[in-house]
């Protein structure tokens, strides 16, 4: 980087006052000069004419007179005046007197000329004109003389100024010195500021300077001891962070980043994972507090399983999720053994709360590989969570990832489906099976993909529920289903799940468009007993609700849940739709037979109408009629179609 | 002819009469009129209007008297500058202050030339002299030819009478009094 040039101030002073001195002293010499020049001229002027008036009476006279003599002899007098180099007199154009002095032929280049008239002593009448050619050597030596004196007096104001100049340096010179001084300046060094003796502004700058060092000073001392005490501070809270960033607050164990790490910085290592079931159910029940007493004694307890072994590190990684990491992979065996072990020791674990015994189970997941270790144990863990298993190994080909990637792309399909309106209802005839004739249609969900094929919902409806489209899908089908039946002369019916009847949005929205589309008398609603009616308080709200407004219920794939009996007549239901799992096989399976016999039974006993899903072919077609069903759907008599013939 | 006038005057002259230079006695007819001009008062002293150019000269002297007329006339024809003019020939023993004079010019005289001066100066006028030395009488002006033409002045008079000369006249006269002459 180029550095700025120094710049003394004292010199532009200096300067300025030269350059302001020189230019004005400049000016008024101009100035004196000409206007000098001027008066020196006048002044010759007004002497040769004082000259030529003074002598113009006396010559007057001799003229007068007739004196030519004595005029001659004025004449010749006035040529003593060394400026006059020649006199004559003109009467009547003619020269009657003329003198002219030794100089005349050296300086009359340099004269004037000066003309009197001159006129009869106490008369007007002219007598003559009197010419004196007056030398202008006396000007030119007053500008000489006059030039001099301004250079002289130039030369002198310049030695004056640049005396000045050398003296103003020499003032402000400390400055530069006290500047030289403060270069070597930090608030750790003391320096030493030179002219404080001075008993003048140098000297109070230099004191003030100095003071001014000794605040900074002890100011940078106060700084220094309160840096270093932050410092000490900003330590001590990056450790405590540092820890708390990597320990769980509850249980002081190691969390998930500490886990993170551990795998990290493992070439070979194996995993479990270990998730408290239904650990929601004892906060739920005991409280929060409960639950963080029993997280903390869990933890203490899986501490002292593993404390031992310094190979394996325990970590918990959420609420209920804890993790066990073998820094270096023990034999599969083991890993196993040790995994399995865990899960029966903490069954036998027992826990205390305000006099409750509580005991736990727990779900494990493991990993054998260290490539993605935390997602592989979390896939095992989950699939046993699915599967029920109380431990699973991640086995590539369970083909678990396989599956969640399908699961993506399906809800992108539905995504897609749902922005370009391709989810619509298929309608699938039920027969009367004493008048042989279609009662009704069932709307059956379906999803026209990309390339136009028909998508049956088993394919997408889980998937939906999971990545909670599934109320969109529901709020389609309701909202076409009802628009296509506004103008159609028959019932229609529309499968809720128990989640849409305790979503108050849907369950608003049903009314808004049974009402819209007039339907209310042509509606069924299938509600889904496989999925296990729990909570039937809000289920009845639901069903009555509806049929206040002249709608009916079924209940659909009955015998597959466990609903009872009783349950089923707070709902006031209209149909029971027999679940395929009894039909299919009903032709020859005795069991079904008697199953389905007892649901029909029941069903005519409090005026519900049975219907037969499934009916694939007449030989179960035949039975369904010989066990009294009221209805049947299926194959057999008519396949689900977008439109109505 | 006027060589052998001038011969005769000289000669009757140096038998009756005084003897005057005839150069100086033109360069006084020819100068005194002018001079007369010079005086700043001469208005108050015109009569009638004229210039009385009076001379005043002894019985003995009446051709020199005459003559000088002549040469004034002659000389003037008439008018001194801008005013008519009188030459006013008067005997000394006949100027009284009744006698016409704006100025008076005194040829020699043993006896008169006092009269001449209180007349003179009782009448205010300027009183010329032939002979210096009778400025020492009391006449105020006379003429010399030296090595050049000087004019002289009796101060003393001058002042007790009532002429007013141009300064520039006062410049190249010569002064003289009583004592110096």
């Amino acid at each position: 980087m180029k550095r700025k040039s120094f710049k003394s101030l004292s010199s532009k002073i200096v300067l300025l006052i030269m350059l302001i001195s020189l230019l004005s002293v400049l000016v008024i010499f101009t100035v004196f000069e000409r206007v000098n020049k001027k008066a020196f001229y006048s002044i010759e002027m007004e002497k040769a004419n004082l000259v030529a008036r003074t002598i113009e009476p006396l010559i007057a006279v001799n003229i007068y007179l007739d004196m030519k003599e004595r005029t001659d002899q004025v004449l010749t007098q006035l040529l003593e005046n060394p400026n006059i180099l020649a006199v004559k007199v003109l009467k009547n154009h003619k020269v009657i007197n003329e003198v002219k002095s030794s100089e005349y032929a050296k300086n009359i280049e340099e004269s004037f000329i000066i003309k009197q008239i001159i006129n009869q002593p106490n008369a007007k009448n002219k007598l003559g004109t009197l010419i004196i050619t007056y030398s202008n050597k006396k000007y030119k030596e007053l500008i000489d003389q006059y030039a001099k004196i301004l250079i002289i007096m130039f030369v002198a104001l310049s030695v004056i100024f640049i005396l000045f100049s050398l003296y103003i340096k020499k003032l402000l010179s400390p400055l530069g010195k006290i500047t030289r001084a403060l270069k070597e300046y930090s608030p750790d060094k003391e320096i030493d500021i030179p002219y404080i003796s001075q008993n003048n502004e140098i000297g109070l700058i230099s004191k003030a300077l100095h003071n001014m060092q000794e605040n900074i000073y002890q100011y940078s001392e106060k700084q220094k001891n309160i840096n270093q005490y932050l410092e000490d501070k900003v330590h001590e809270k990056t450790l405590e962070l540092r820890k708390q960033l990597y320990t769980d607050a509850l249980t002081k164990l190691p969390n998930r980043h500490s886990l993170l790490n551990d795998i990290i910085s493992s070439n070979d290592g194996a995993l479990i994972i270990i998730n408290i079931d239904d650990f929601k159910e004892i906060n739920d029940f005991f409280g929060q507090i409960a639950g963080d007493n029993i997280l903390k004694s869990f933890s203490y307890k899986l501490n002292n399983m593993f404390n031992k072994n310094h190979e394996i590190t325990l970590s918990r990684l959420s609420g209920d999720e804890f993790a066990i990491f073998f820094t270096k992979k023990p034999s599969l065996t083991i890993f196993t053994q040790t995994a399995r072990k865990l899960v029966a020791d903490v069954e036998k674990m027992l826990f205390f709360y305000e006099n409750n015994e509580l005991s736990i189970m727990v779900t494990a997941g493991g990993s054998y590989q260290i490539e993605n270790i935390l997602e592989k144990a979390d896939i095992a863990l989950k699939s046993a969570k699915r599967q029920q298993k109380s431990f699973l190994l991640y086995d590539e080909k369970l083909n678990i990832e396989g599956q969640y990637k399908e699961n993506i792309e399906w809800v992108k399909k539905l995504k897609i489906a749902i922005a370009n309106d391709n989810i619509v209802p298929y309608f699938q005839a039920i027969y009367d099976n004493k008048s042989d004739r279609i009662s009704s249609y069932e709307c059956l969900i379906r999803l026209i993909d990309e390339d136009k094929n028909i998508i049956s919902p088993y394919k997408f409806l889980t998937i939906a529920k999971k990545s909670r489209l599934y109320s969109k899908l529901t709020e389609i089908m309701i909202e076409k289903s009802c628009q296509y039946f506004e103008n159609v002369d028959s019932d229609f019916s529309i499968n809720l799940s128990v989640e849409d009847i305790l979503n108050k949005n849907i369950v608003e929205y049903i009314k808004k468009k049974i009402k819209e589309h007039n339907v209310s008398k042509k509606i069924i609603f299938e509600i889904l007993e496989s999925e296990g009616i729990e909570n039937y308080e809000d289920v009845a709200i639901f069903t009555n609700e509806m049929k206040a407004l002249g709608c009916r219920i079924a209940i659909d794939d009955f015998g597959s849940g466990y609903s009872n009996f009783e349950h089923l007549l707070q709902l006031k239901i209209d149909y029971i739709k027999i679940d395929g799992t009894l039909i299919k096989n009903i032709d020859h399976d005795t069991n079904a037979q008697i199953v389905v016999k007892t649901i029909v039974d029941f069903a005519q006993r409090l005026n519900i109408l049975t219907v037969a899903e499934f009916v694939y072919n007449e030989a179960v077609y035949n039975k369904v009629k010989d066990l009294n069903i009221d209805r049947t759907q299926g194959f057999f008599l008519a396949k689900p179609q977008d439109k109505i013939n | 002819m006027k060589k052998i006038i001038f011969l005769y005057l000289t000669l009757v002259n140096l038998a009756y009469g005084y003897s005057y230079n005839d150069i100086l006695l033109k360069a006084q007819a020819a100068i005194f009129p002018k001079i007369m001009l010079l005086d700043k008062n001469l208005e108050n002293k015109l009569i009638d209007g004229k210039v009385v150019y009076t001379i005043a000269y002894d019985e003995s002297d009446l051709h020199t008297a005459q003559e000088l007329s002549e040469f004034i006339d002659k000389n003037f024809k008439g008018f001194f500058d801008k005013y008519l003019y009188n030459i006013n020939l008067v005997e000394f023993s006949d100027l009284s202050s009744d006698t016409k004079a704006s100025a008076i010019y005194a040829l020699n005289s043993e006896e008169h030339i006092d009269k001449v001066a209180k007349i003179a100066k009782e009448k205010g006028i300027i009183s010329f002299s032939y002979d210096i030395k009778n400025l020492k009488k009391g006449l105020i002006f006379s003429l010399m030819l030296e090595k050049s033409t000087v004019l002289y002045l009796n101060k003393e008079d001058l002042n007790k009478t009532k002429i007013d000369f141009v300064d520039s006249l006062l410049q190249m006269v010569r002064f003289i009094d009583k004592n110096n002459l």
